[in-house]
Order: structure tokens, then sequence, then C-alpha cells
């Protein structure tokens, strides 16, 4: 199974593995051999590749869409961030940032809503990575 | 002898601006390469966003979205016009300004709020010699324009469209169809004319054909795809015109060394003539001297 991240400046990753959880809308969603196909939004949160000979990766990623089809994982993303690039400062910076926007109407309210979900994602990984 | 070490300096200053020019031509070279680079692995994503769409469409939803709708409202209007940082690229500061300058004016009449946002120095230093008040400038753009830069200001212009002060929002820059040619146009990125960037990937998305299941519905992702496109169309336009300004440096500067060149072998034919004109002259005197002294 091959696992390819792509962001709107370049291709990220590009290489086998076993087996992908990628952040979804909702949750975490895991995807191994012979997965149906699948569109999905991604959220903000943990990517984890782990390798055929089972090492497991993370990055962070934030938006997007999530493409399975036949034996290819393609994720098209805002962002791929290593997790030393990801702090705790950094994520509740972007939290309080978040929860100042104007939500003077419908579409505006959605583009908060996803701004405090992706800080929201963001610290979550930090807190978990810093843990480590 | 003043005339041939005249000639002589004039000759030397050419060949200095001359290394100028060529080491620009080369740096020009190497980062028109890379700016290419990027564009073409920017490609990659503009195709999986055009190949998705085109899975969504055959999915059965309906295409309609806010930034895809044709406003009747005429209140306000935004026209962002990219331009370089540095001059020394020929006309393409100014040929992109020119058409920008046009088309601010005609949409400054049909609208009843304009606003002018300028990109690069050059645009910048334009507007204020001519007094011509800008909304905002940036200048933090050069020959890698970064998506995150590009993002906050699509998303800018996509909270003050979705806030309905501007119902129109167009960009002029250098587009490239190929390394010999570069046009400036004015393209109108909202609202969204189709989502599909490239009509080539459609044939090759639809080729796979197999059913999807959309997490969570087609309608969803849809919503999601619609602003994830201008931001991507928007970013293509600052490569572009970062590869257009790299290609316009280059073909400036290679003319600017031919020119020295040609100039260097014409000041060097002069040379040559005043200095032999002025051995010739020196024999004269030194032969009509002795002969003088002769008789």
């Amino acid at each position: 199974m091959k696992c390819i991240v792509v962001t709107p400046e370049k291709t990220e990753i590009d290489r086998d593995a076993s087996f992908v959880v990628a952040p979804i809308f909702d949750g975490e969603y895991g995807i191994g051999k012979g997965h149906t196909p699948v569109v999905a939004r991604v959220g903000a949160g943990e990517l984890r590749i782990t390798s055929p000979e089972g090492e497991k990766t993370s990055y962070f990623i934030e938006g997007g869409f999530l493409e399975v089809s036949g034996e290819t994982v393609s994720i098209l993303t805002d962002r791929v961030l290593p997790p030393e690039k990801v702090t705790v400062a950094d994520a509740e910076s972007r939290l309080q940032r978040a929860k100042e926007l104007p939500q003077t109407n419908s579409d505006l309210a959605a583009m908060k809503e996803k701004a405090l979900a992706g800080a929201r994602g963001m610290l979550a990984a930090a807190r978990k990575w810093s843990k480590k | 002898m003043a005339k041939a070490r005249a000639l002589d300096k004039r000759r030397k200053s050419i060949r200095n601006i001359r290394k100028i020019t060529r080491t620009m031509e080369l740096v020009a070279t190497a980062q028109f390469r890379r700016a290419m680079e990027r564009a073409v692995s920017a490609g990659a994503y503009t195709q999986r966003i055009a190949a998705m769409v085109a899975d969504l469409a055959r999915a059965g939803a309906s295409v309609s979205h806010p930034l895809l709708e044709e406003r009747q409202a005429k209140n306000g209007a935004a026209l962002l016009i990219l331009t370089a940082n540095r001059g020394m690229c020929g006309g393409y500061n100014s040929s992109i300004l020119r058409k920008g300058h046009h088309r601010a004016d005609e949409l400054k009449g049909d609208y009843e709020k304009f606003r002018l946002l300028v990109s690069g120095k050059r645009g910048v230093s334009y507007a204020k010699d001519r007094k011509i008040e800008l909304a905002a400038s940036y200048d933090q753009f050069n020959d890698k324009p970064q998506y995150d830069d590009v993002v906050k200001i699509a998303d800018f212009i996509l909270s003050e469209y979705l806030a309905g002060n501007i119902d129109r929002f167009e960009v002029a820059y250098m587009k490239f169809i190929s390394v010999s040619k570069q046009v400036p146009v004015v393209e109108t990125l909202l609202p969204l004319s189709e989502l599909a960037a490239d009509d080539t990937a459609d044939g090759s998305a639809g080729a796979k054909g197999a059913e999807y299941e959309f997490l969570p519905s087609p309608e969803s992702i849809l919503e999601e795809v619609v602003p994830t496109a201008f931001r991507v169309k928007l970013f293509k336009c600052f490569l572009d015109a970062a590869v257009g300004e790299q290609i316009a440096r280059r073909v400036a500067m290679k003319a600017a060394t031919d020119n020295a060149d040609s100039m260097i072998s014409i000041l060097t034919t002069t040379y040559n003539r005043a200095r032999q004109g002025q051995i010739t002259n020196e024999i004269i005197e030194v032969v009509s001297g002795a002969s003088a002294l002769q008789g």
C-alpha cells in the first residue's frame, strides 16, 4: 500500500505503508490493506504511518481531504509538520486568535468553527507529543 | 593619447556592466528553474483536487456553493495586482500594471466601492507616484511564494466576500503559457467560474471508475473543496507570476549582455583605430623632425 501526502506546494510524503491512521473530521480513521474506496474530509491532528517493517512515523496535518482508491492512500492537506515543530504555546495562541474571530453571519461562523477545530486539533497533538 | 584613453576607460566600464548583467542572467536562470519546479510540483495538488471534483460530480453531488454563484449586487469589488519586488526585468512590471490599471478604472465605474490590492514593491511605488489609494500592499513575496502567506490573503478575501463587502475579486498577473510566452491577464477568482482548474485531470479520474464512500457526505466535502480550490488558484497565480518574473529578468539581462558585447566590439575597433592613428602621427612627427635636422 502506498501513502502519498500532497500539499499545494509539493508532494511531502510518498512511500510504502502497511497501516495509516489519519485524523478526519470526527475522529481518527484507520486504513489497512484492501480498504474500500473512500473520500473523507481531513481534520487537524496526528497522522500515523506504519511502514511495512512496522516502524511508526507521526506528522501533524491540517485540513484537506483523504482519498483511498485501490492500494493508494492520498491525502491532500494544507499543512504537514513534523512533531518537533508543533508546540503547545503555538497551538494555544492560535486557539486564542480563533476565539476572537467574528461570527456575524453563517458563513463567517463556519470559518470560525473551522479555525477553532484546527487549533484544538493542533493543541491535542502538541500536548500528546510534549509528554513524550 | 587622450581620445584612446577615454575610449579604453569606457570599454572597461562596459565590461564591468557586462559582468553584472551576465551574472544576473545566470542567477535569473537558476531561479527560474527553481520557480518552475515549484510550479510543477504544485500541479500535483491541483490535479488531484480536479479529479476529486469529477468524482463528486459523478456521485451526484449538486455543485452549488455561495462562492460559485454570480452575484447581482454591485456593492464592492477588489483587484489584486501581482508585480515584482525588483526591477531589471524588462517590461514585466509595466505590462502588468498597465493591464491592471486599465481594469481598475473599469471596475471603479461598475462598482460602488472599489479596492485595489498590490503585491510587490514595484506596484506599490507605481500607485504612490500616481497617488492611487491602496487597500493593502504586500511585499513579502519574492521568487518563492509560500502557500501559508498566500492563504492569509485568500482567507482575508474570502471573509470579505462572505461578509458581502466585496462581490467580485480579480487578479492581474503574468500568466505562464510556455517558457517563451507569458501574457499579462486579469482573471476573476471570485465568484469561481469553474472548479476543475485543469481540464486534463477529468479524463484520467473518470477512467478509474471506483465507487467512493464519502465521509461525511458528498455535499460536505464539496463545501470544503470550493474554498480550497480558490486558495490553490490564488497560489497558482503567485507561482505563475514568480516564474514569469524570472523569465522576464533572464531575457532582459540576456539582451543587456548581448548589447554590451556588441558595444565592446565597436569600441575596440574605434580604440584600435585611434591608437593606430596616434602612432602614425607620432612617426610622422619623428620623421619630419629628423628630416628637418638633416636639412
